[in-house]
């Protein structure tokens, strides 16, 4: 058993199960959509992203390429939800919280292709 | 095979796959070397994975913390601070800008979470921005870094430019000869310093320089091995195999490429010799080869060394060494076995001091040279010449001072070996000098430049040295002391679309072309050294060779009469009055009003006024 790929599938699997969770819900309900459920999501993300820096392997830039766009959906369904608080006088209307939660989306379709990945790549290994 | 179609096809397709093979290899060789580039940018990646983790994971433990803690607003009633306020608090209090507790007062709670979150967040944006530092510093990181530069000025040359390995001192010299004729080089040499040291030198050129060893195929496709404007090869490291190394490269991947190898031994020479044709320059040899010159013609051998230096070289001193009479050779390693052989080989007596004794020379005396009395004992009063040849400068030195003392009349020759003692050897006034870096030099430089001047070189000496003498005297009668410029001239219709009437006719004498366009009574200030034609070539043609469409000439003189005579060779009206002494107009409209269909049928009428193109 290898340390390095319990973490790096332990992480892998996280930013994709916290992105569920925070995606799962009616859209239009701000109450289903726990802000530190997102949070998470984003921190799990960002390490998952750092995790698979530095890989040559072709898989390892598809995988790169996936973490890329579920931190840059995730982040910005973040700010959405940060303005939508602070700066908006409105609050957390239903347009803002679907916006938030379809963007949480995009990013949790990007971490189930990781997911795919990752277990395309565990398949494909043969031992000896 | 016996249909001649079948041969023509098999011979064609064979060809067809050779050059396949050799294509395939360069890219390999290129991309090997792109490829250890882009791992080195990887395992910097890899090696910021540990602080970036450490750094996310401490920031948002910190935020958490503070979202969680109760605290209260202005007037004392419970209030949580959100994300955006913990994110925000937390990234001004870990970069240490700390603007105080916004937006209301911390409880005390909140503070002592935040002392704690202070000393976490510090030491994890220290560690990150040490490390990327520490990076930026690695030494395997910065030479991935030069090495992409190097990549990318090679890529974009878009001029021929040779290609030298071993930036020594030979390959300086032959760096700035090149550079002061405006072609470009590429340099590879295995000791950073001499590479970081280019950036110090004057060149007019940008010379793109890598630190990589040249025995490496890859290192040698990053330098335009494989680049279609790579128009020669030098190897000039101070390692024969590393030479032999680039030369096997060389010949495998780029066979269409000369390369020119020094080679300090027959043995390597030879090795060499089975890669293709390269031609090998082997310093001691050559030293030797002018030694005979010059015993046999001081004027041909003044000559040629005067030419090699390049441009702005002054005329060096004509040492005539003396025939008759016996030489003696301190010093017998790879300079003294080739110079006496060679002074051997032309009827000179030689004794040789050696401290190892030898078998396969005669007349050997075993000693240093410089215990007293060892150069009494070899009769060097008697003695006519005397060489300098161990790879020691000071033991040179003291030998040729010792050797002036006991014989005032001798003709010495002593070997440089270092360039920090070229002011010695300098003030010594040495009759002549053999410094191995510059003679390599010489000689790369002389095969490079053109084509011309190689060709005029080897067989000047067959021409004597009673016509050397004139040459001389006619190049500084008319250029000066120093050599100022070497050019070459293409009597095409290309390179001379004015002259192609006037070579038609059959009557086109050198001599009418070489005067000044400002006053033709004055002669230019160039010597023609060379006319090819075809394969046929003139030594120093006289004024009244012939010249014809297609003929190549060598000159040599001031870059002011290249000028000259690159107006004349281009503008209709100024090679008419060059040649005939006639003013005709040369603007269109003057051509139009003086009704001179063309400047070469024009009869002698004076036009109007004569008006400057």
């Amino acid at each position: 058993m290898n340390l390095e790929k319990v973490v790096f599938g332990f992480f892998v699997l996280l930013a994709a199960t916290l992105n569920f969770g925070f995606f799962l819900g009616d859209m239009r309900d701000p109450d289903l959509h726990n802000p530190y459920e997102l949070f998470a999501a984003v921190v799990v993300n960002l390490i998952a992203l750092v995790l698979k820096f530095g890989d040559r392997t072709q898989i390892g830039a598809v995988h790169l390429a996936t973490s890329i766009v579920a931190v840059l959906q995730l982040v910005g369904a973040a700010l959405m939800y940060g303005y939508a608080e602070y700066v908006s006088s409105a609050g957390m209307t239903e347009g803002w919280t679907s916006s938030v939660v379809s963007l949480s989306g995009g990013a949790l379709l990007a971490n189930l292709v990781s997911v795919v990945l990752l277990v395309i790549e565990t398949v494909s290994f043969h031992r000896g | 095979m016996g249909n001649p179609l079948l041969t023509f096809w098999a011979r064609r397709n064979r060809r067809e796959e050779e050059e396949r093979r050799a294509r395939r290899a360069r890219l390999l060789a290129s991309a090997a070397s792109a490829n250890r580039a882009s791992e080195t940018v990887f395992l910097v990646l890899r090696r910021m994975r540990a602080p970036l983790i450490v750094l996310i994971a401490i920031f948002s433990i910190s935020v958490v913390g503070l979202t969680v803690i109760p605290g209260q607003d202005a007037e004392g009633r419970p209030w949580d601070m959100g994300f955006f306020d913990a994110i925000y608090v937390m990234s001004y209090t870990a970069t240490t800008i700390g603007f105080g507790e916004i937006p209301y007062p911390f409880t005390y709670n909140q503070r002592m979470w935040l002392t704690i979150s202070i000393y976490l967040t510090v030491v994890g944006w220290a560690y990150a921005i040490g490390s990327l530092l520490g990076l930026l510093q690695d030494r395997a990181f910065r030479s991935a870094l030069a090495l992409q530069q190097f990549t990318r000025k090679v890529a974009r040359l878009s001029e021929p430019f040779v290609l030298i390995a071993g930036y020594g001192r030979a390959g300086e010299l032959l760096g700035h000869s090149m550079d002061a004729l405006g072609r470009r080089v590429v340099v590879l040499d295995r000791n950073a310093e001499r590479i970081d040291g280019l950036e110090l030198e004057s060149y007019h050129g940008d010379v793109p320089g890598l630190a990589a060893d040249a025995r490496d195929p890859g290192h040698l496709g990053v330098a335009g091995l494989d680049h279609p404007c790579c128009e020669a090869v030098v190897a000039l490291t101070d390692d024969d195999e590393a030479n032999l190394a680039v030369v096997m490269t060389t010949a495998l991947l780029r066979p269409d490429v000369p390369v020119i190898a020094r080679a300090t031994t027959d043995v390597m020479a030879e090795r060499m010799r089975v890669f293709g044709s390269p031609s090998v320059v082997n310093p001691f040899d050559l030293f030797g080869d002018h030694v005979q010159l010059a015993l046999r013609a001081p004027a041909s051998y003044q000559l040629l060394t005067w030419l090699e230096s390049g441009p702005g070289a002054p005329l060096p001193h004509r040492a005539s060494p003396p025939r008759g009479g016996r030489w003696v050779v301190c010093g017998y390693g790879r300079l003294g076995r080739e110079l006496t052989e060679d002074l051997r080989a032309e009827g000179i007596d030689v004794t040789v001091i050696d401290p190892s004794p030898h078998d396969d020379v005669d007349d050997v005396v075993v000693a240093g040279g410089y215990e007293s009395g060892v150069l009494a004992a070899v009769g060097l009063e008697e003695a006519v010449g005397f060489v300098a040849g161990t790879d020691n400068d000071i033991t040179n030195l003291s030998l040729v001072e010792t050797a002036r003392r006991t014989n005032p009349t001798l003709f010495l020759a002593a070997r440089q070996n270092v360039p920090s003692s070229a002011p010695l050897f300098a003030a010594m006034e040495l009759d002549a000098l053999l410094v191995p870096t510059e003679e390599i030099a010489h000689e790369v430089y002389a095969q490079l430049s053109t084509p011309l001047l190689w060709r005029f070189l080897r067989d000047m000496p067959a021409l004597g040295d009673e016509w050397a003498a004139q040459l001389v005297d006619r190049l500084t009668a008319l250029c000066g002391q120093h050599l100022q410029a070497l050019w070459k001239v293409r009597l095409t219709e290309r390179e001379a679309p004015a002259l192609m009437p006037w070579l038609a006719s059959g009557e086109a004498r050198l001599g009418d072309l070489m005067r000044n366009p400002e006053d033709r009574d004055e002669c230019l200030h160039a010597v023609p050294l060379l006319l090819l034609r075809r394969d046929d070539a003139t030594l120093a043609p006289g004024p009244d060779a012939l010249l014809a469409t297609g003929d190549e000439l060598l000159l040599a003189g001031w870059p002011a009469a290249r000028r000259a005579l690159e107006r004349t060779l281009i503008v209709d009206a100024v090679r008419e009055y060059v040649v005939s002494g006639r003013r005709v107009p040369s603007s269109w409209l003057w051509r139009r009003l003086a009704g001179t269909p063309t400047a070469d049928e024009e009869t002698g009428d004076r036009p109007p006024a004569p008006t400057p193109s």
